[in-house]
């Protein structure tokens, strides 16, 4: 499948993630969990959470019981667990190694935890214990790559990344970095 | 039940304003969506709540109005561009209509005691009710 269709295909969109997320956040906090709670959580109208909610009622994540009560089932706990998880891996990989500030390594983990694949996911986790497992190897390793950071030329023709251009320059061109809805 | 401020009323109506607008948006969307030989019958039913919900939403402005606020609209709709079947729309209506008159019940408990605006809620409920019962017949549930 063509990777933008398996991106529409995805019935855990981004609106889809953050229903479930408070669902059991809401769960948690207050034990239980209606429509006018969730869209009180989210800020938005029932209407649209109970529009939202039809989709994952029928792929079996979400239970609501006669008493209008939401409950997330085995599948739907686990996919929040998987999310929340991935949120954290992003951020802790954007911000811990990266370097990139924390507010923005949240916004940017939020956009792409429901669709990070597990795969990415597990090198990513494989990835932060290898960077964690020793301290100074850790800290040699990004004063290493940050001065070579420094030092892009701007020459995609001398340089073994930038075969299509120089991409550093491209995200440059684009102006200040766009922080986006979460 | 303690009397709520004025600023939490209209905190409250706002929340029924925006069910209405996005309701009505909703329905101008699905009056649009149907296809088939089902759009003869549901089209005009799924207009004439359009109006009528437009209409609810209006009377919210105004009762915000009277409170001495401006109306505060926060929405957020997606209405995919994918053909339905005439039950398909009557049941996704049902479902934001049922979510409606939630929203009004839940707001009669708040507004206990506070006669003129129980009456309005009130009154609302009933028409809410009525459409939620047209709905239901349409779908024969």
């Amino acid at each position: 499948m063509e990777t933008w269709k398996e991106f529409d295909a995805n019935i855990v969109t981004h609106s889809a993630a953050h229903h479930l997320m408070a669902i059991a956040d809401l769960l948690a906090k207050l034990g239980y969990a209606r429509v006018s709670d969730v869209a009180r959580a989210l800020n938005i109208t029932r209407g649209s959470v109970s529009i939202s909610l039809q989709p994952l009622k029928k792929a079996g994540l979400v239970v609501q019981d006669e008493n209008r009560h939401l409950r997330l089932s085995a599948r739907g706990q686990a996919l929040v667990e998987a999310i929340k998880t991935k949120r954290r891996i992003v951020e802790r990989f954007l911000a811990g190694v990266l370097g990139v500030e924390p507010v923005q390594a949240e916004i940017d983990a939020c956009k792409f935890e429901h669709l990070l694949s597990d795969e990415s996911a597990r090198r990513l986790v494989s990835f932060l214990r290898y960077f964690d497992s020793d301290q100074r190897r850790a800290r040699h390793f990004l004063e290493a790559w940050r001065s070579f950071d420094q030092e892009c030329a701007h020459e995609p023709h001398a340089c073994s990344t930038c075969e299509e251009g120089c991409m550093a320059e491209a995200l440059e061109n684009r102006g200040p970095a766009r922080g986006g809805a979460r | 039940m303690s009397r709520l401020t004025t600023q939490n009323i209209v905190m409250e109506l706002n929340r029924a304003f925006a069910e209405e607008v996005e309701a009505a948006t909703r329905y101008l969307h699905l009056a649009n969506a149907v296809r088939g030989l089902d759009r003869l019958l549901v089209e005009p039913v799924l207009k004439e709540a359009f109006t009528e919900t437009i209409q609810h939403a209006e009377v919210l402005a105004q009762k915000i109005r009277a409170l001495g606020a401006v109306p505060k609209l926060e929405i957020s709709v997606q209405c995919p561009a994918e053909p339905l079947s005439g039950r398909e729309a009557l049941r996704q209506a049902l479902t934001f209509e049922e979510a409606a008159l939630e929203c009004y019940q839940d707001i009669l408990r708040r507004v206990e005691g506070d006669v003129p605006l129980e009456e309005f809620i009130r009154s609302q409920i009933a028409v809410e009710s009525e459409h939620v019962a047209q709905l239901k017949e349409l779908l024969d549930e």
